[in-house]
């Protein structure tokens, strides 16, 4: 069947131009108008915190001057921020943070999803009883886990010292050496759930019919998962990966709750300090530089996040 | 030639103009004591736990007759109020009367419509600072002391003064006015005054060997019964307690930094020009070893410290797993709580401590005996910054029904002492004496008072970087010496205008 396009004449340069934005929104203004109740929502929520921030970041704000009386300073809180070494301290733990939450929670949830993968009695009440962490309230779970690892009079101590294991309480908190990995525990018992869930979906993506076939060709437990299952939970791990990586940057109320930074500055992690600098100190310039700085990255991070989504898609077009 | 602070002085002036001062300073001094005298309601020269007796029960005070006389009883209004109230860890006590007070304000003011938050000490600057940025503030603020200064700074707090309630400022202490008072302007009504006490465990000082009918006399006595406790029970001598950006670290840690000479600025002297960090000095390193001593060298103290509010340290002291620590008188009556609700074998031993708890005077140091003035102060806030606007005549009802003599000795039940010094001289008064056992000791303590500096970097010298110090030092992240230049050299710089 012939088109319109191929019997007329070539087209041009000019002629192929897309419209600009402008025309494009006076063509389709009837859809703009529907969704621009929630695009000014989201100016007001969004886009004007993170001016705001960035324009606060410029500034000096003594304890004695309200804001609007900020003082101009230029890079200088910036400088302040990457030059102090509390913040390289802090920069050395927060990606301790990240990087042991994301690896051991991904790690914890691929063998917790491999496990309730296959069929045995009693799997969804074990699959319901391993969703509880991630269901239960972070500040709840905090301090429980708080009090668990008391250093004085925490369960875990003195099942520790009833056991014969250690002569007194483990201190797990009131110590720099032990207590960012104690947090860390907390973090992945927190957040292994939500790997699990979401590598167990990835898990009905892969077609039976290819494992059934691996063992007919003599594949063992170990070949069939890595070279069955695991190329198919390829999309769904890097996804997982990512989404964890961003809430461990982002994590608050674990370190907040438990120790709020401490004992001297040992559990602090990016968000934390700013938290301190913010609202302990009132220091919003150097703050907010600071936030600006946790932005990048995460904005960073995100660029990758989408890259990993939308890969399928890139391929596809460009197949 | 140097003065008793080891400054370098220059060559003294003639001996005339010295007489001159002398005598301006001595007619000066006589005239400020005189008018003190006569325009209070109670004489602070005579201050004692007998002269407070003497004058307790000696005068009725009708509340809703002299606010009415401020602001007319069937006023209409609003008003939105926030305050630190009983949490928790406050004894039942303190919840019954918070709830006579508002209702007795319900019935007094009928057609003031009240919104009263009750908000987290730990919690309430942070929210305070937040919501004026977005100018949501409520229309009146109990703050702490340490708390005020640092907004009236940045005008945000109304001139206020007791006058404008309806009281007499000279009914109020002066050392408590001054925490009120910014740039020689007042902005706020002191509410009440706390001054805490050691509290210890008479059974534990008995089963260690110690005198168990007296506590320890010098901070240096402190250090050495709280090992003996620990190397003989196996137990916690004192309740250090460290956790950072809490007050209940300064209010602990300050006493003693100050009794071996220290500061964290001059707030100890007679004159305090707040401009020097003495977070190095000599007595401050000293008060941090008998700290680094207690916590590191003998472990003799709850390893938890540094992650510890005070909340933390009445579990183990009821469970006679602590044997000392500084606190309100109302830590009797917490402890009275507890063991009501102990059951078994916990009741026995919460019974037990109940009984052998003592109250004592904070210890003494090579330089002073000393205690943080501490308490809480009303504060309007300015109208632009009130969410829905500012009612002053009900802002102005409210402070006087709160900081009357009735019930400013109320709401400072177990806690503190009234801010209105009317209140000691209320029936209330004499029932509180006649109930609250130890109530007499805190109170004694109030000549000991220093408060902090009156300076708006206050609150983060004191909730962060005084913290910050004991936590570099006992943890061993810096040397005492190193944490105290730290410490100093932080105080420095935010002085300075820096981070």
């Amino acid at each position: 069947m012939a088109t319109g396009q191929a019997a007329g004449p070539p087209i041009t340069r000019a002629a192929r131009k897309k419209p600009n934005i402008v025309s494009r929104i006076i063509k389709h203004r009837a859809d703009y108008l529907y969704v621009l109740p929630a695009l000014i929502v989201m100016l007001v929520v969004i886009a004007f915190p993170i001016y705001y921030t960035i324009e606060l970041s410029f500034f000096r704000t003594p304890p004695n001057l309200q804001m609007k009386d900020k003082i101009w300073t230029g890079l200088s809180n910036y400088s302040t921020v990457l030059n102090s070494s509390v913040f390289h301290e802090v920069t050395i733990q927060t990606i301790i943070w990240t990087l042991a939450s994301t690896v051991f929670s991904f790690l914890l949830g691929l063998g917790a999803a491999l496990s309730l993968h296959r069929e045995f009695v009693g799997r969804g009440v074990l699959r319901a009883l391993l969703l509880i962490p991630y269901v239960i309230s972070a500040v709840a779970a905090s301090y429980v886990w708080k009090w668990l690892y008391h250093s004085d009079f925490g369960v875990i101590g003195a099942i520790s010292v009833a056991l014969g294991f250690t002569d007194e309480p483990i201190n797990f908190l009131d110590n720099r050496q032990t207590v960012l990995a104690s947090l860390i525990v907390v973090n992945i018992w927190k957040e292994f759930s939500f790997a699990m869930v979401m590598l167990m979906a990835g898990l009905q993506t892969v077609p039976d019919q290819l494992h059934r076939a691996a063992m007919v060709d003599g594949a063992n437990t170990w070949d069939r998962f890595w070279h069955v299952t695991f190329p198919h939970l390829k999309g769904v791990s890097m996804v997982t990966i990512l989404l964890l990586m961003v809430a461990n940057f982002n994590s608050f109320i674990i370190p907040f709750v438990m120790t709020g930074g401490g004992p001297a500055d040992a559990s602090h992690i990016w968000i934390t300090h700013i938290y301190q600098l913010a609202f302990g100190r009132q220091q919003w310039g150097v703050a907010s530089a600071y936030a600006v700085i946790l932005f990048v990255v995460m904005m960073t991070l995100g660029y990758f996040y989408v890259k990993a989504l939308t890969r399928g898609d890139e391929n596809r077009a460009g197949g | 030639m140097t003065d008793m602070q080891g400054r370098v002085t220059r060559p003294g002036p003639t001996l005339h103009r010295q007489v001159v001062a002398y005598a301006i300073a001595a007619v000066t001094t006589a005239s400020l004591m005189s008018t003190t005298v006569y325009a209070q309601s109670v004489d602070l020269s005579q201050w004692s736990p007998d002269y407070i007796r003497s004058i307790a029960g000696t005068e009725t005070f009708d509340t809703a007759g002299h606010c009415a006389d401020v602001v007319p009883l069937d006023y209409t209004g609003r008003l939105t109020y926030w305050w630190t109230g009983p949490t928790e860890a406050s004894p039942q006590i303190e919840h019954t009367i918070n709830d006579e007070f508002w209702a007795a304000w319900a019935k007094t003011y009928p057609n003031i419509a009240t919104d009263a938050q009750n908000i987290d000490y730990n919690q309430l600057l942070d929210r305070l600072r937040t919501t004026l940025l977005g100018n949501a503030g409520p229309m009146v603020v109990r703050l702490q002391i340490l708390g005020g200064v640092e907004f009236a700074s940045k005008g945000y707090f109304q001139e206020l003064t007791p006058e404008d309630i309806g009281y007499p400022t000279a009914d109020f202490w002066p050392g408590a006015m001054k925490s009120v008072t910014w740039d020689g302007v007042t902005y706020g009504v002191p509410t009440n005054n706390e001054t805490m006490a050691m509290i210890w465990n008479a059974d534990i000082f008995e089963r260690a060997g110690l005198d168990p009918e007296s506590p320890p006399a010098t901070w240096d006595d402190v250090v050495t019964y709280s090992k003996t406790i620990h190397d003989k029970l196996g137990i916690s001598g004192y309740g250090l307690v460290a956790r950072q950006n809490a007050g209940n670290t300064p209010f602990r840690f300050m006493p003693q930094l100050w009794a071996y000479g220290g500061g964290a600025l001059d707030e100890a002297e007679a004159s305090p020009s707040y401009q020097d960090s003495y977070l190095d000095n000599d007595g401050a390193k000293a008060a941090l070893q008998a700290a680094f001593d207690m916590y590191v060298r003998d472990k003799s103290v709850p390893t938890s410290a540094l992650t510890n509010t005070q909340n933390e340290n009445q579990s183990p002291f009821i469970a006679g797993q602590l044997a000392m620590m500084i606190a309100h008188p109302s830590e009797y009556a917490k402890m009275v709580d507890l063991a009501g609700q102990a059951t078994g074998a916990d009741k026995e031993v919460a019974d037990t401590v109940v009984a052998n708890m003592r109250y004592g005077l904070i210890p003494e140091g090579p330089a002073r005996r000393a205690v943080v003035f501490g308490g809480s102060n009303m504060h309007f806030i300015n109208e632009e910054y009130v969410e829905g606007g500012f009612d002053e005549q009900a802002a102005k009802a409210f402070a006087c029904f709160w900081n009357s003599p009735e019930w400013s000795t109320k709401l400072a039940w177990t806690g503190s002492n009234p801010g209105n010094l009317a209140g000691f001289k209320t029936e209330w008064m004499k029932e509180r004496l006649d109930t609250i056992k130890f109530l007499d000791v805190t109170t004694s303590m109030l000549p000991s008072g220093i408060p902090f500096p009156v300076i708006p970097e206050a609150t983060e010298i004191m909730n962060i970087i005084v913290p910050d110090m004991l936590q570099n030092a006992l943890t061993e992240r810096m040397t005492v010496d190193e944490a105290a230049a730290d410490a100093a050299a932080k105080v420095d710089a935010l002085l300075g205008g820096g981070l």
